[in-house]
């Protein structure tokens, strides 16, 4: 059974005349990796630093439920943020940075699990290398390191993958694997939907500061599956023709005259000549697939055309 | 609350620029002194006797003479101090702790106490080392007044800390926050007030601007300057501590 972690309810940020995020509604289940997809400009930050408490909504609530579940809360101290930028002192090498931060945290005797967390984002905790002189995707890991050092219940990065290279992308996402498979939960933002398909457990689509789709991984799986859209007269004559002679089992039938079947090992040429043996017509038949972003393309142009 | 004010003191103390701070003060104060006697005003033309002042005649002189170095260091090290943790964004690594807004403020407010006390002692020290060599004179005269003068300014400077920080918070430009604080040190403000005051009568507020203050000479023997003192300090103390903590609660965060 899930449980919620999280609960937006109509959050609305307004920067002056800018509507930045606009009645945000949904649930975030503890342990899952939750995915906010959105272009430049969507307010994916936006939305971050509130829930991070960085910034006031202008209106609108955010809940936080602790593990007795029963209990919400205005406010929630076991979160580790990485938005936008990791805050650090550039004169700082990345063992004093985390030093300095235990020191707030109140860690007793630190230096142990300082090295753990390092290791565990792939930094050398003898590096005596200044910050200032870190290449993009270290200070991302660091940023990484910093926000664990607190031992969260909730992790927030925005984009953590932007500016690393295609080593660094994979070795991140198998950081983020490892770090929800202790209990973590993760909220993690990109532009790209592609890019966190295969590690997000739940997809927000924010466009233009709305929460367009919530979508589990397997529904948007199934949507963006390859199918062939077949079109006849009466679906329920043909079904029994196509199960018996190809073997058809994995369809889904839309309405009397439409039905998407998900075989992968089916050609439309097999269908067509079929049916033309038994003396069934075929409307139209046509091979489907959308990527992850055909699909996200899609639903921010409908979305695009619904507000202007 | 105390630990985040453990890591701001980490930070301070591990701090190059405070120190360099304080050294480039004392060698500035121990320059002057030698100034002092080089280009003093014959007493018969005027002048006045600096050589033979004890070091709270000598420092009360000082200060009544502005623009007063002290405070254009104080809010050099202030701005550094705050503009160096909020233009990292460092402050995004603990705000999620309780009340880390309200804390980071007082925490900031205690550092600047901390400045404040090792700038008093950096002049009280540089003064009686640039006197002594120079003047050959180290007296600090009656105890008791030293350390009243000493209370009463330590309050006044760590007020004027505090304004700054306030400053530093509302216009979140360290540029911005210079020059305002340099406006602050020129006693602009005192001026304008002084000139309004002159077209009006019955008016006398600018001796309770702050800054104005710094720059009076009292004599803290006497009860009702001490008066004046305790109430500007305390109040312009209490008063932007609590406006800087209002603002950092309510902003918004980069
Ligand atoms: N402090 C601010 N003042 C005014 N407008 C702002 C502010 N912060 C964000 N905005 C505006 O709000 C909108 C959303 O910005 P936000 O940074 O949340 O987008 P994003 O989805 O994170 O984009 P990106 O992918 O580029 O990071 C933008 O149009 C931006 O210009
Ligand atoms: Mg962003």
């Amino acid at each position: 059974m899930t449980s919620t972690i999280i609960e937006v309810r109509q959050l609305t940020k307004k920067f002056k005349a800018k509507t930045a995020v606009y009645n945000a509604d949904f649930k975030i289940a503890r342990g899952e990796i939750f995915g906010l997809i959105g272009q430049n400009g969507a307010g994916k930050s936006t939305l971050l630093k509130m829930i991070g408490g960085l910034i006031h909504s202008t209106s609108g609530e955010i809940y936080f439920f602790d593990r007795s579940e029963s209990k919400d809360q205005s406010f929630f101290e076991r979160m580790g943020l990485l938005i936008e930028n990791p805050g650090l002192y550039p004169q700082y090498t990345a063992y004093k940075t985390l030093q300095l931060l235990a020191i707030a945290y109140g860690l007793k005797s630190p230096n142990q699990y300082i090295i753990h967390l390092l290791r565990l984002v792939g930094l050398d905790a003898s590096d005596k290398t200044k910050v200032k002189n870190y290449s993009m995707g270290m200070k991302q890991k660091l940023g990484i390191a910093i926000a664990l050092l607190g031992s969260p219940d909730v992790l927030i990065l925005d984009e953590p993958i932007n500016g690393l290279d295609p080593q660094g992308i994979v070795e991140m996402r198998k950081l983020i694997l490892e770090l929800n498979k202790t209990g973590l939960t993760i909220i993690i933002s990109s532009h790209i939907l592609e890019e966190l398909s295969k590690i997000a457990t739940t997809y927000a689509i924010i466009h233009k500061g709305k929460i367009i789709e919530v979508i589990s991984k397997d529904d948007l799986l199934l949507k963006c599956e390859e199918r062939i859209e077949l079109e006849v007269d009466h679906v329920e004559e043909v079904l029994p023709v196509l199960e018996q002679q190809l073997n058809i089992s994995n369809y889904r039938v839309i309405d009397q005259q439409n039905v998407h079947i998900y075989d992968s090992h089916i050609e439309n040429h097999q269908i067509v000549h079929l049916l033309a043996r038994n003396q069934k017509l075929v409307h139209s038949i046509v091979k489907y697939k959308m990527s992850l972003e055909q699909y996200f393309l899609e639903l921010t142009k409908s979305a695009g055309e619904l507000h202007a | 609350m105390l630990n985040i004010f453990r890591m701001d003191l980490h930070r301070f103390i591990t701090n190059k620029i405070m120190y360099i701070l304080l050294l480039v003060f004392c060698a500035f104060q121990i320059f002057g002194i030698f100034m002092f006697k080089q280009y003093a005003q014959p007493i018969q033309a005027g002048g006045i006797d600096i050589s033979k002042m004890n070091e709270s005649e000598f420092i009360q002189h000082l200060f009544s003479q502005p623009p007063s170095w002290i405070l254009i260091y104080i809010f050099v090290f202030c701005v550094y101090f705050y503009f160096s943790e909020y233009n990292s964004g460092f402050y995004k690594n603990y705000i999620t702790m309780k009340k880390a807004r309200v804390y980071s403020v007082v925490s900031k407010i205690l550092v600047q106490a901390i400045f404040t006390v090792f700038m008093m002692v950096a002049m009280v020290v540089s003064d009686l080392i640039g006197r002594g060599i120079f003047f050959d004179n180290t007296s600090i005269g009656d105890l008791g007044y030293f350390a009243k003068l000493l209370i009463g300014l330590f309050l006044l400077l760590w007020a004027f800390s505090i304004l700054i920080l306030c400053t530093s918070i509302f216009t979140r430009s360290m540029l911005v926050s210079f020059g305002i604080a340099l406006v602050l040190v020129l006693n602009v403000v005192g001026m304008i007030f002084a000139v309004l005051e002159s077209l009006l009568d019955n008016v006398y507020l600018s001796q309770y601007l702050l800054v104005s203050t710094i720059y009076s000479t009292f004599d803290y023997n006497h009860g009702r300057d001490l008066i004046h003192i305790a109430s500007v300090a305390t109040v312009t103390l209490l008063l932007f501590a609590f406006i800087a903590i209002r603002l950092k609660i309510k902003e918004d965060l980069r």
